[in-house]
C-alpha cells in the first residue's frame, strides 16, 4: 500500500499504473495518493491484506479530512513502523513505545503550529495551491477564488464547455428548491423569476387548501406586501391556481411558490434555520403544529432580491438582523470545529459559506471527459487543502518544516534515561526525514548527497527539486498547508504507534468456517 | 470667525456631504451634496450654484454623496450619489453621465476613491441596504462585492492611503466594522464590539501603512481609536466625546501633527494630541441666537492648522465657512 503511494510525493512525482478490474482499457494512470489507495481493494496474503487495509483506512480518512498529505503520511508511517518493529524485536516494550511516540507526535504538532504563518492574498494562496496540485493555471485561479470566498466559501466545481478554466462569482446564496409551476417563471428568456423587496414564507407546510391560501394572501396584501415567495413541501394544483390568479398583474402583486430545500429531514431543518437567520423570518414547521392560517406578516423573512428558476431559489440581501446572523454563523463554526465526520464537516462548511454572502463556480475545461474529471477532482482536493491553509496557516514546504522539528526531539531523547523513550524520539527524528528523502528520490536526485547539502545550509533551507538548488524554501514560495502537514504526521505516527501494539490478527476464512488465528 | 454664511442657507435641505478639489487653496472649488441637488462653489464655499443645470430634471435630484477625483485639476472628475445610481462628470460638474445600479434602487450613503485613481480608476459606493458597490473603470460600471459583509447597511467607508499596494479599505455599518484587504472584493469583520455600533464615520491615518491608526465615530458611544489596524480599540476622550460622532478629520500630517477634529451633532471638538485632550473648535459660528445648529457634514480642505478654512454643512441646509 505504502509502496504504491510513495512515488506520488513531491512536485516531480512518478506515475502509478493500476490495472482496471472491469474494463479492457489500458491501466489507470494515477499520481494522487488519495485516489490510489481507494483503488487497492485487496491483497492476496491475508495478513498483508489486513495491514494494507489498516493503512488504506488511515490514508483515506486523511484524504477525506484535509484533501492532501497521503503520500507524506504513508512514508512517515512506514518509517516509524519499520523502525519500531526492529526495536521491539530487540526487546523493546510496545506499549511504552506507543506512549512515547504519541508524546513525540504532540511535540511535532506544536512545533509545526509554532512555525505556521498566516496566509492571505491571491498570490500566496496560489503558491500554496501550486504546491498541492502542480497545475499553475488551476493554482492561480484557486488563489483568486479563495482570496474572495474565504475558508468556508462555497465553491462549485463543474465541467466546462471549453478547454480552459473559467470562474464565476455569484452574489447572495442559493438553495435547491425551484418553483412548483413553470407558469410562475416570468422571465421566459432567462427562465427565471426575479422579485424585489420580497417577503418570504419559510416553512415546510403542505399547502392544499385554496381558501386558506386566499385568506393568507388577503392578509399579506393588507400588510402592504407586494412580492411574496411561499416555500412549501407540497402545493396543490388548486393552490397553484390561486397564486397565479393573484399574480395576474405582477406590478401590483406577485406571488410564487418554491419547493422547500433539501430532501432529508435534518438537511431541510438546517436549510430552514439558515434561511430564517438570513432573512429574519420565523419558519412555519408542520411538525411543530404550524399552519397557513396562523401565519402573520411579521413571521415572513425579507430580502432585497429573490430569484427562482425550476431548480434553485436564490436570495440576495437578506434582511435578517446582522447580529443574529453573526451569532448563527458563530454557532455553525463552533459545530464545524467540533465535527469529526467529513460529511458533517462538508455540510456545515457549505452552510457557513452560503451565509457569508456569495459563492464561486469554477468551470473546468479540457479536451476529453477523462481529463476534465481528473482536473475537477484535483481542483476539489486542492480546494480542501487551501481551506485548511487559510485556517491553520502555511509552513516551509518540501519537507523542510518536518526537518525543523528534529532538534526538539533530539533534545528530549538526550534528556531521557528511559531506553524506550529515547528510542521512540530517535525513530521520529529519522521518520521526519523520510518525506524529503522521498521527494528527492522521486525527482531523481541522490537523497543522501542532497541531505548533506541541506545540513550545511542555514535553518529554513531545503531543496528545490525543480531548480536543483538548496534554497530558503519559504522565500522561494515552496509552502505546505500547516493543517495538511500536521494531520499527515498525526495520522502516520498515531497509526504506526497503534499498529506496533497489535499482537493478534483474526481472519474469517469463509462464511461457514471457524475463525483462524495467527500471530503478528 | 465666520467668514460667510452662504445664500443657500435659505434652502432648508440637509447637506449630506462636502468635497473639495485637491487644489482648493488655489482654485477654491468645492461641492455640496444636498437634498435639493448638487452645488458647486468656485470661491472656497462663499457662493454656490447648482451643478445639475445640464440635466434639466423636473424636480430636485436629492444627492446623498459627492466625491472629487484626487486628480481633479487634470481630469475634472466629480461623482455624485443619487437614489439608484451614481452620476459622473468629467468636466467639473458641467455635464453628467449616469451609471444606474441594479434594482431595487440603492440609496448611496457614501463614496470613496482610490488614491491611485488616475491609474486604477477604482471607486467604491456604500449603500443603505445593498452593501458596497465597486467600479474599476472610473465609475462607468458598478457591481456589488459583498462577500463576507454580513451587514449590508454601510454608513461609512475609509480607504488606505496606500490602497494601490495594500488594497485595504474599511466599511462602517449599522452593526460593526468590516475590512477588505483585496480591494473590496471580500470582507472580514474586525474586532470592533457590535454593541458600540452603528459606525457613522471612519478615517485612516495618512500614515496608515506604518502606524496602522484608524478612528471610528459611533452613533451613541463616541470616538474609538485603533493603533493596530482595527484589532484592538481604545476610547480617547471618553468623558468629552460622548455624543454622536458624525465625522472625523485628521491632520494631513498625522501623526507628526496629531490633530483630530470630530463633528458631533451640534458641536466641533478639536484635539491637538491624538485624542487625549479636547477643546471646542468654537461654539459661536455654529450657534444662531444662542441655539445650537444641527451639523451634518464637514470639510477641511487645507488641513486643521489654525486659520485653515473649514466648511460645515447643516441639517437645516446651507454651508458655513469657518
Amino acid at each position: 500500500m505504502v509502496a504504491s503511494v510513495r512515488p506520488t510525493l513531491g512536485p516531480l512525482p512518478r506515475i502509478v499504473a493500476i490495472e482496471r478490474l472491469v474494463s479492457d482499457k489500458g491501466p489507470e494512470i494515477l499520481d494522487d495518493g488519495g485516489v490510489i489507495v481507494r483503488r487497492i481493494l485487496q491483497l492476496q496474503d491475508r495478513d498483508e491484506d489486513m495491514g494494507a487495509m489498516f493503512v488504506r483506512h488511515m490514508l483515506w480518512h486523511l484524504h477525506e479530512r484535509v484533501g492532501d498529505g497521503t503520500a507524506t503520511a504513508a512514508v512517515v508511517f512506514q518509517s516509524v513502523y519499520d523502525q519500531g518493529v526492529r526495536y521491539l524485536v530487540s526487546g523493546g516494550n510496545a506499549m511504552q513505545m506507543r506512549r512515547y511516540l504519541e508524546k513525540g507526535m504532540r511535540v511535532i504538532h506544536d512545533d509545526l503550529a509554532g512555525m505556521a504563518t498566516h496566509v492571505d492574498g491571491k498570490e500566496k494562496l496560489a503558491q500554496i495551491a501550486e504546491s498541492i496540485c502542480y497545475d499553475p493555471p488551476l493554482a492561480k485561479m484557486l488563489g483568486e477564488i479563495f482570496s474572495i470566498i474565504g475558508e468556508h466559501g462555497r465553491l462549485d466545481v463543474r465541467s466546462g464547455r471549453g478547454r480552459e478554466l473559467e470562474r464565476e462569482y455569484v452574489e447572495g446564496m442559493y438553495w435547491k428548491g425551484g418553483v412548483f409551476s413553470r407558469q410562475m417563471i416570468l422571465d421566459r428568456a432567462k427562465l427565471r423569476t426575479e422579485m424585489e423587496n420580497a417577503a418570504i414564507l419559510i416553512g415546510d407546510l403542505d399547502i392544499e387548501d385554496p381558501r386558506q391560501l386566499a385568506q393568507l394572501l388577503n392578509k399579506l396584501v393588507r400588510a402592504n406586501i407586494r412580492s411574496l415567495v411561499i416555500m412549501a413541501r407540497k402545493l396543490s394544483d388548486d393552490c397553484s391556481a390561486v397564486l397565479l390568479t393573484a399574480s395576474r398583474d405582477p406590478a401590483k402583486f406577485q406571488a410564487i411558490a418554491v419547493k422547500v430545500p433539501a430532501s432529508t429531514v435534518s438537511d431541510r431543518a438546517a436549510a430552514l434555520e439558515d434561511l430564517a437567520a438570513l432573512t429574519g423570518g420565523h419558519p412555519a414547521i408542520g411538525a411543530a403544529g404550524a399552519s397557513l392560517s396562523r401565519v402573520e406578516p411579521q413571521d415572513l423573512g425579507r430580502a432585497r432580491r429573490v430569484w427562482a428558476d425550476r431548480t434553485y431559489l436564490g436570495i440576495v440581501g437578506g434582511k435578517g438582523d446582522p447580529r443574529a446572523l453573526r451569532a448563527h454563523i458563530a454557532t455553525l463554526r463552533a459545530a464545524f470545529d467540533r465535527a469529526d465526520d467529513p460529511g458533517d464537516r462538508r455540510k456545515l462548511r457549505e452552510r457557513i459559506g452560503k451565509l457569508m454572502g456569495g459563492s464561486a463556480t469554477l468551470w473546468v475545461g479540457g479536451v476529453t471527459e477523462i481529463e476534465i474529471e481528473r482536473r475537477k477532482e484535483l481542483a476539489e482536493r486542492t480546494a480542501d487543502a487551501l481551506r485548511g491553509a487559510i485556517v491553520e496557516g502555511v509552513l516551509p514546504g518540501g519537507g523542510a518544516s518536518l526537518l525543523a522539528c528534529r532538534p526538539a526531539l533530539r533534545q528530549m531523547a538526550d534528556q531521557s534515561s528511559d531506553p524506550d523513550e529515547r528510542a521512540a524520539y530517535r525513530i521520529l527524528v529519522r521518520a521526519l526525514e523520510e518525506p524529503i528523502r522521498t521527494i528527492l528520490t522521486n525527482a531523481g536526485h541522490d537523497a543522501s548527497e542532497v541531505m548533506a547539502e541541506i545540513k550545511r545550509a542555514d535553518a529554513g533551507h531545503g531543496f528545490d527539486v525543480r531548480s536543483g538548488q538548496v534554497v530558503d524554501v519559504a522565500q522561494a514560495g515552496i509552502l505546505d498547508s500547516a493543517s495538511v502537514q500536521q494531520e499527515a504526521v498525526r495520522s502516520a505516527v498515531a497509526g504506526a504507534a497503534l499498529a506496533l501494539t497489535i499482537d493478534v490478527l483474526v481472519h474469517h476464512t469463509d462464511f461457514d468456517a471457524q475463525p483462524s488465528m495467527g500471530t503478528g | 470667525m465666520v467668514d460667510n454664511v452662504s445664500e443657500e442657507t435659505q434652502t432648508q435641505d440637509l447637506v449630506y456631504a462636502l468635497a473639495a478639489s485637491p487644489g482648493f487653496a488655489q482654485d477654491g472649488v468645492c461641492f455640496a451634496a444636498r437634498g435639493s441637488g448638487l452645488y458647486r462653489s468656485d470661491d472656497g464655499g462663499t457662493t454656490w450654484h447648482p451643478a445639475y443645470g445640464s440635466l434639466n430634471t423636473e424636480g430636485a435630484l436629492a444627492t446623498t454623496a459627492v466625491l472629487v477625483s484626487p486628480e481633479f485639476e487634470s481630469d475634472q472628475s466629480v461623482f455624485a450619489g443619487v437614489h439608484g445610481g451614481i452620476l459622473r462628470s468629467v468636466d467639473g460638474g458641467e455635464t453628467w453621465n449616469a451609471a444606474i445600479l441594479r434594482s431595487p434602487p440603492p440609496i448611496i450613503s457614501t463614496l470613496a476613491v482610490s488614491p491611485d485613481f488616475v491609474r486604477d480608476g477604482t471607486l467604491f459606493a456604500g449603500t443603505v441596504e445593498d452593501g458596497v458597490f465597486r467600479s474599476a473603470d472610473r465609475g462607468s460600471r458598478w457591481s456589488a462585492w459583498n462577500f463576507g459583509l454580513l451587514d449590508l447597511s454601510v454608513i461609512s467607508l475609509a480607504i488606505s492611503p496606500r490602497f494601490a499596494a495594500d488594497e485595504t479599505l474599511f466599511a462602517g455599518t449599522e452593526t460593526g466594522i468590516f475590512r477588505s484587504t483585496n480591494g473590496g472584493r471580500a470582507w472580514r469583520e474586525v474586532s470592533f464590539p457590535t454593541e458600540f455600533a452603528p459606525v457613522l464615520s471612519l478615517v485612516l491615518s495618512p500614515n496608515y501603512e506604518s502606524d496602522g491608526v484608524l478612528f471610528a465615530g459611533t452613533e451613541s458611544c463616541g470616538l474609538f481609536r485603533s493603533d493596530d489596524r482595527g484589532d484592538t480599540w481604545t476610547r480617547p476622550g471618553e468623558d468629552v466625546v460622548d455624543d454622536i460622532v458624525n465625522a472625523i478629520v485628521l491632520s494631513p500630517a498625522f501623526p507628526a501633527s496629531p490633530d483630530v477634529l470630530v463633528m458631533l451633532s451640534t458641536a466641533l471638538l478639536i484635539s491637538r494630541d491624538g485624542g487625549q485632550s479636547w477643546s471646542d473648535w468654537g461654539s459661536g459660528p455654529i450657534s444662531e441666537g444662542g441655539d445650537d445648529r444641527a451639523l451634518a457634514s464637514i470639510l477641511a480642505p487645507q488641513g486643521l492648522d489654525t486659520g485653515a478654512p473649514l466648511l460645515v454643512g447643516l441639517v437645516e441646509g446651507g454651508v458655513l465657512r469657518l
